[in-house]
């Protein structure tokens, strides 16, 4: 099992860890983030342009357990489960990326 | 016999007594152009020489110097030595002769060699004709005159063929004609039926191995005009003009011996700067009016001259630094960097793991 966790953790890109990091910093917020937020913040990055692939990427962190994924007032808001935020800490502690602003977020504050 | 380095200055030599000449040069090819009784090539980088010149670099000459360094050295002693100080070959062979002759402790009399360098003329040569000439004269030139070890020294100007519109063979051969004339003297000292004075072989030979500025004409003499004025209007107009003279040598050469004492005017026109000139006057009977050959010696430091060359030099900058400054494009604003604001994004990108933790230690999550 522990083996399968390290396989899965080395297939994260970039887009998974942010939209990981962005997840957990809304929820301390007390702020909700949904995909259409996610999607702008990568593109924005200039790390995808396509709404699909973020799909994908979001839908790949939820079938890992990394997230969980609520229908909450029309929206479908992301948030970081258990399994999520051991991936997380082992990511940064692994130092594999680094993380970087999202303006939904920032704009927030 | 004479020895040529580089193209302007083999052409010169050879000009002098091809059958006596001796050539020097980097490339093959520019030997064969030139009639020279002895041709040396110099090799800068590979044994079979190279086809083409020093393209105006000194120090492709420099390099070539090592080669025929021992030859050349002892084929100067007390030979002329002609060469451009502007070109390549020339100017880089000749900076490291003059240099190893500075460094001789003495050099005997007989063993000094004179030199003939051709200056450019400013106005309408290639900038590094000058360039060159002025390190050439403020660097090996300066050291050789301050030691001492070097004969007269000819600066030759190119000054006239360019403002005549002359063809480079036709004013070569005014400088050679007008150095033979000069040359001659201890020569028609011997043929001709002396009247006063005397100047021989070994007197011009002294006179030759001096170390100054040697400036030497050749006019129709008249006792009608003031010897000053008649001089200033009958300078060699091939060299450059001289200064006030610490020596002289002249001949003059009448044709009926009445005509003898005319040169007492020439002997008070020098007393007046206890110039004391070495003279001889010789009859000539195949002239119809006296006929005077003169020189003077004359001392310059090499810095004054550089002086007047960059004065000249300086004109043609500023038109040329004008131009520069006309096409100077000015280049558009790109980005401003808010200094304050990348320093901050640089420590907010240092600390990300640190705030992911924190934010990861605030939520709770992990088990």
């Amino acid at each position: 099992m522990d083996s399968l966790y390290k396989e899965q953790l080395k297939r994260l890109k970039e887009c998974h860890f942010l939209v990981l990091y962005w997840a957990a910093d809304a929820e301390v917020k007390g702020v909700r983030y949904n995909i259409t937020n996610a999607f702008d913040d990568l593109k924005e990055l200039g790390i995808t342009r396509t709404k699909q692939s973020v799909m994908a990427y979001v839908e790949s962190l939820y079938m890992l357990c990394f997230i969980e994924i609520r229908d909450e007032r029309n929206r479908k808001n992301v948030y970081l489960s258990e399994s999520g935020a051991q991936a997380l800490e082992d990511l940064v502690k692994n130092g594999n990326f680094k993380i970087k602003r999202s303006r939904f977020l920032e704009e927030m504050k | 016999m004479s020895i040529g380095i580089g193209g302007a200055g083999s052409k010169l030599a050879s000009l002098m007594n091809p059958e006596k000449a001796t050539i020097v040069n980097v490339s093959q090819s520019e030997l064969d152009k030139t009639v020279a009784h002895n041709k040396i090539l110099a090799v800068a980088h590979s044994s079979r020489g190279k086809f083409q010149g020093a393209g105006k670099n000194p120090e492709v000459g420099k390099t070539a110097f090592i080669s025929i360094s021992e030859e050349i050295y002892e084929l100067i002693k007390g030979d002329v030595v002609f060469t451009s100080t502007g070109g390549g070959t020339g100017n880089g062979v000749a900076s490291v002769l003059l240099n190893k002759i500075a460094d001789e402790p003495s050099i005997s009399l007989n063993n000094k060699t004179m030199f003939a360098f051709v200056l450019p003329y400013v106005g309408l040569e290639s900038a590094e004709f000058v360039e060159n000439t002025v390190d050439f004269l403020l660097g090996p030139v300066s050291k050789a005159i301050d030691s001492g070890n070097t004969g007269n020294i000819m600066l030759f100007s190119n000054k006239l063929k360019f403002e005549g519109r002359i063809a480079e063979h036709d004013y070569n051969v005014m400088l050679a004609t007008g150095l033979k004339n000069f040359l001659s003297i201890p020569r028609k000292g011997d043929e001709f039926a002396l009247l006063d004075g005397h100047v021989d072989h070994e007197d011009f030979r002294v006179y030759l191995s001096k170390p100054y500025f040697n400036h030497f004409c050749q006019f129709e003499y008249t006792t009608e005009r003031s010897f000053a004025e008649l001089l200033k209007a009958n300078y060699n107009q091939t060299l450059l003009p001289p200064e006030q003279p610490i020596e002289a040598m002249f001949l003059l050469e009448v044709p009926t011996p009445e005509m003898t004492s005319c040169f007492y005017n020439i002997l008070d026109y020098f007393a007046v700067d206890h110039v004391k000139p070495a003279y001889g006057v010789v009859l000539n009977p195949q002239l119809k009016k006296p006929l005077l050959t003169l020189s003077l010696l004359y001392s310059r430091k090499p810095k004054e001259l550089v002086d007047d060359f960059c004065h000249m030099v300086e004109d043609m900058t500023q038109k040329r630094i004008k131009k520069t400054i006309n096409q100077f494009v000015k280049l558009e604003e790109q980005h401003r960097v808010n200094v304050e604001e990348t320093v901050r994004k640089i420590e907010r990108e240092d600390e990300s793991s640190n705030s992911v933790l924190e934010v990861l230690g605030r939520l709770k999550k992990l088990r």
